[in-house]
C-alpha cells in the first residue's frame, strides 16, 4: 500500500474505515477501504472471494462507484509499516500485531456524497431547494444503479444518502458501499459503535421479516427521493420502534388488507391506528407524477412496490433527456 | 452469492439477466496479448511447455471433479501468467500454482474438496501446507485483481441459444451440451485463446449445429451474426479454427498427458474410425484413431 498516501479519514463505512488517499505515482485521488481478511485453514475465505469478485464485476457500471484495485497486505508487510499505522487509530497496527492480513479496496474518489450535498442546500451561507430537474436527474441515476444491481441478483440493503457519492461538477451520482452483504454481515452498529441509520430501512426489515427482496432497496430509494425534495429526512427515527411510528404516522398503520401477513411478522405489535396522510403534503414542491412514483416506492406490501426497472419508465421521467445516460 | 460458470451473476428480477453487460466486461477476464504471443512464438516454446505442465497438473488434481472446475482454474492460470511470466519454473512452483488455482476455483464453485486428499491422489510428488497455498492464492488473486467471477464462453451459451428459438427441450439440451464440450476442448488450443469468450461461445454453438442441426446452420449463423456485439470476422476466424479442431477431434491433442488408465483397444477393429479427419499418414492415423476412441469412451 506504499503506492498511496493517506490524506484523511473520510468516514466509517459499514465494514471499516474509509480514507481519502492519493496515488503517489499519478496523483489520482482514491478512496481506500480497509477490511480485515479473516484467514482460516482453508486459506482465502470463500465468502470474501465470492463477494469481492462480485463487487469487481458490478462496479463496471457507470452508476456504481468503480473499484479500481484490490490489494492485500499480509501480516509481515503491515508490521513493517507499523510506525505509519499509528495514524489509523491503531486498528491497522493491532491487526498487524495479531498477524491478520488486511484487504484494501481502492475505489474512485468522488468529492462529495448526497448527504453533504443535501446539507449544503439546507444550511450554510446559501440555503436553497435542490433544482427539481437535478432531483429528477439524480433519482434516475440512482435507479439505473439499483436496477443494475438487482438485475444481477444483488441487493444493496443499506442505501442512504451517505452511500451515494456525487460529483458536483459533472452532476454524477454513484452507488457506493455495495455488495459485501454476506461475507461481512450488516451490523446494527459499525465497529466504532456508531449507530447505523434506520431512516431508510424498509418496514418489513424493521418488523423482523427474514426473507426480503428488492423491495427493501426500493423503500430506501423512496425515502431518498423525498429527502432530496424536502432537504430533510422523511422518517427520522432514532430507534427501531420510533422508526416504525414515524412511518405509520404518515403512511397510516398497515393493515392485513393492505399488506397480507404483516401482523404475523416477528416483531409486529399492536400499534396506534393512524390514518394514511396525503403524501403530497410531505413533499409540497413535487408535482403529481413525482408524488405518484414516490407512493409506488413506499407501498407497504413489498410485492407491490415498484421495481427499479419499472420506475425508470415512470411518467415522472418523461421530461428528462434520457439520451445523456 | 452463488457463482456458476453459466451465470456469473444471478438475478431475481424478471427472467433474463442483463447479458449485454457481460459483453462489455468480458475483456477483463482474458489472458493478455503478450502472453498469447509468447505461447505462439516458435522461439518461446518454453512458455507453452510451462502452460502444458500446469494444465496437466490441474487435470490430475481435478481428475473426477466437474470439468468446469478445471476450466475455471486454467482460466486463472492463463490470466496469472499474463502478468507473472514464469521462466523455467521449478516443478514445485508450477505445481503450487496449479493447486492454488484449483483451490480458488473450487471455492468459487462451492465444490467441497480436501486439498490434502486431492494432492496425494494427484500423485504430483509435492504436498503443500496450508500456508504456502494461501500465499499463492493471494498472489494469484492480486494478479487477477480478485476478478475470479470469470466471464467465460459458458456465460453466453444461453444468450445465443435463446436467439435460435429451439422448441424441443431435449434437443436444446443436447445442443448446449455439445457446445459446452467443444468449449472445454477449445481451452487446449492456444490458437483459440485469443478470441473473446462470447465469440468462442458463438463458434462452439455453430460447430454444434453443424453436427447436430445441419439444416438450421445457415439460419443460426445469420442469427448470431446479426447480434450487434458479435464481430463477424472474428466469429468466422474462430469458427473455422474450431471446426478444424472438431474435425480432428481426438486425432490430435495438444495435451495428451495421461491415458494409462484407459482400456487397450483392438487397433484393427477401429482402424478407420478417424475417416473424417484430414490425416493422410496411415500409421499416424492408426495411433491417433486409437486415442480418439479412448477419449470417446472416457467421456
Amino acid at each position: 500500500m506504499e503506492k498511496y498516501e493517506k490524506l484523511e479519514k473520510v468516514g466509517e463505512g459499514t465494514y471499516g474505515k474509509v480514507y481519502k488517499a492519493k496515488d503517489k505515482a499519478t496523483g489520482q485521488l482514491v478512496a481506500l477501504k480497509k477490511t480485515r481478511l479473516e484467514m482460516d485453514e482453508e486459506g482465502v475465505p470463500p465468502t470474501a472471494l465470492r463477494e469481492v469478485s462480485l463487487l469487481q464485476l458490478l462496479s463496471q457500471s457507470l452508476y456504481v462507484v468503480r473499484l479500481l484495485c484490490v490489494e492485500h497486505v499480509d501480516a509481515a508487510t503491515s508490521k513493517r509499516k507499523a510506525p505509519s499505522a499509528a495514524d489509523d487509530g491503531g486498528h491497522g497496527a493491532s491487526a498487524a500485531a495479531a498477524g491478520k492480513p488486511m484487504l484494501y479496496l481502492v475505489f474512485e474518489y468522488l468529492d462529495t456524497d448526497l448527504k453533504k450535498f443535501i446539507d449544503s442546500h439546507r444550511k450554510g451561507p446559501n440555503p436553497r431547494p435542490i433544482p427539481p430537474a437535478l432531483v429528477q436527474n439524480f433519482l434516475y441515476q440512482l435507479l439505473k444503479g439499483v436496477a443494475h444491481c438487482h438485475s444481477h441478483g444483488v441487493l444493496h440493503r443499506d442505501l442512504k444518502p451517505q452511500n451515494l457519492l456525487v460529483d458536483k461538477e459533472k452532476g454524477i451520482l454513484k452507488i457506493a458501499d455495495l455488495g459485501l452483504g454476506r461475507a461481512f454481515t450488516v451490523p446494527l452498529k459499525s465497529y466504532t459503535h456508531e449507530v447505523v441509520t434506520l431512516w431508510y430501512r424498509a418496514p418489513e426489515v424493521l418488523l423482523g421479516s427474514t426473507h426480503y427482496s428488492i423491495g427493501v432497496d426500493m423503500w430506501s430509494v423512496g425515502c431518498i427521493f423525498a429527502e432530496m425534495v424536502r432537504r430533510q429526512a422523511l422518517f427520522p427515527g432514532d430507534s427501531e420502534f420510533q422508526q416504525l411510528l414515524h412511518i405509520f404516522r404518515l403512511m397510516g398503520t398497515p393493515t392485513e388488507q393492505q399488506w397480507p401477513g404483516v401482523t404475523t411478522l416477528r416483531d409486529w405489535h399492536v400499534y396506534p391506528q393512524w390514518e394514511p396522510q396525503n403524501l403530497a403534503r410531505a413533499v409540497p414542491s413535487l408535482g403529481p407524477d413525482g408524488v405518484d412514483l414516490m407512493s409506488k416506492m413506499l407501498k407497504y406490501d413489498p410485492a407491490e412496490r415498484i421495481s427499479a426497472k419499472a420506475a425508470l419508465d415512470h411518467p415522472y421521467f418523461d421530461s428528462l433527456d434520457k439520451s445523456q445516460f | 452469492m452463488e457463482f456458476d460458470l453459466e451465470n456469473p451473476l444471478t438475478n431475481f428480477d424478471d427472467g433474463f439477466p442483463d447479458k449485454t453487460f457481460l459483453f462489455l466486461v468480458e475483456l477483463d477476464h482474458m489472458p493478455s496479448e503478450k502472453y498469447l504471443a509468447g505461447l505462439r512464438s516458435v522461439g518461446c516454446s518454453d512458455d507453452l511447455s510451462v502452460r502444458r505442465g500446469i494444465i496437466s497438473s490441474i487435470s490430475q488434481l481435478s481428475g473426477n471433479l466437474d470439468p468446469t472446475l478445471s476450466y475455471l482454474a486454467i482460466n486463472y492460470v492463463d490470466r496469472f501468467l499474463s502478468s507473472h511470466k514464469l521462466q523455467k519454473p521449478k516443478p514445485w512452483v508450477s505445481r503450487l500454482l496449479a493447486v492454488s488455482c484449483v483451490a480458488l476455483a473450487a471455492k468459487m464453485l462451492k465444490t467441497e474438496i480436501s486439498l490434502a486428499d486431492v494432492q496425494s491422489d494427484g500423485g504430483g510428488g509435492f504436498i503443500f501446507d496450508a500456508h504456502s497455498i494461501q500465499s499463492m492464492e493471494l498472489l494469484v488473486l492480486g494478479a487477477l485483481q480478485w476478478r475470479t467471477r470469470s466471464i467465460t464462453p459458458f456465460c453466453f451459451i444461453s444468450f445465443f441459444v435463446s436467439l435460435f428459438k429451439l422448441r424441443d427441450p431435449p434437443l436444446r439440451q443436447a445442443f448446449k451440451a455439445r457446445a459446452s464440450e467443444i468449449i472445454l476442448k477449445a481451452q487446449n488450443d492456444i490458437k483459440l485463446l485469443e478470441f473473446k469468450p462470447s465469440i468462442t461461445a458463438a463458434s462452439a454453438l455453430l460447430c454444434a449445429s453443424h453436427e447436430l442441426l445441419p439444416l438450421q446452420f445457415a439460419s443460426f449463423k445469420s442469427d448470431i451474426s446479426s447480434c450487434s456485439y458479435v464481430n463477424k470476422d472474428n466469429l468466422l476466424h474462430c469458427y473455422n479454427a474450431m471446426q478444424q479442431d472438431v474435425a480432428m477431434e481426438g486425432c490430435e491433442s495438444a495435451l495428451d498427458v495421461h491415458s494409462s488408465s484407459d482400456t487397450p483397444i483392438n487397433v484393427l477393429d477401429h482402424h478407420f474410425s478417424c475417416s473424417d479427419s484430414e490425416v493422410t499418414n496411415a500409421a499416424a492415423s492408426t495411433v491417433r484413431s486409437q486415442r480418439a476412441l479412448k477419449r470417446r469412451k472416457t467421456q
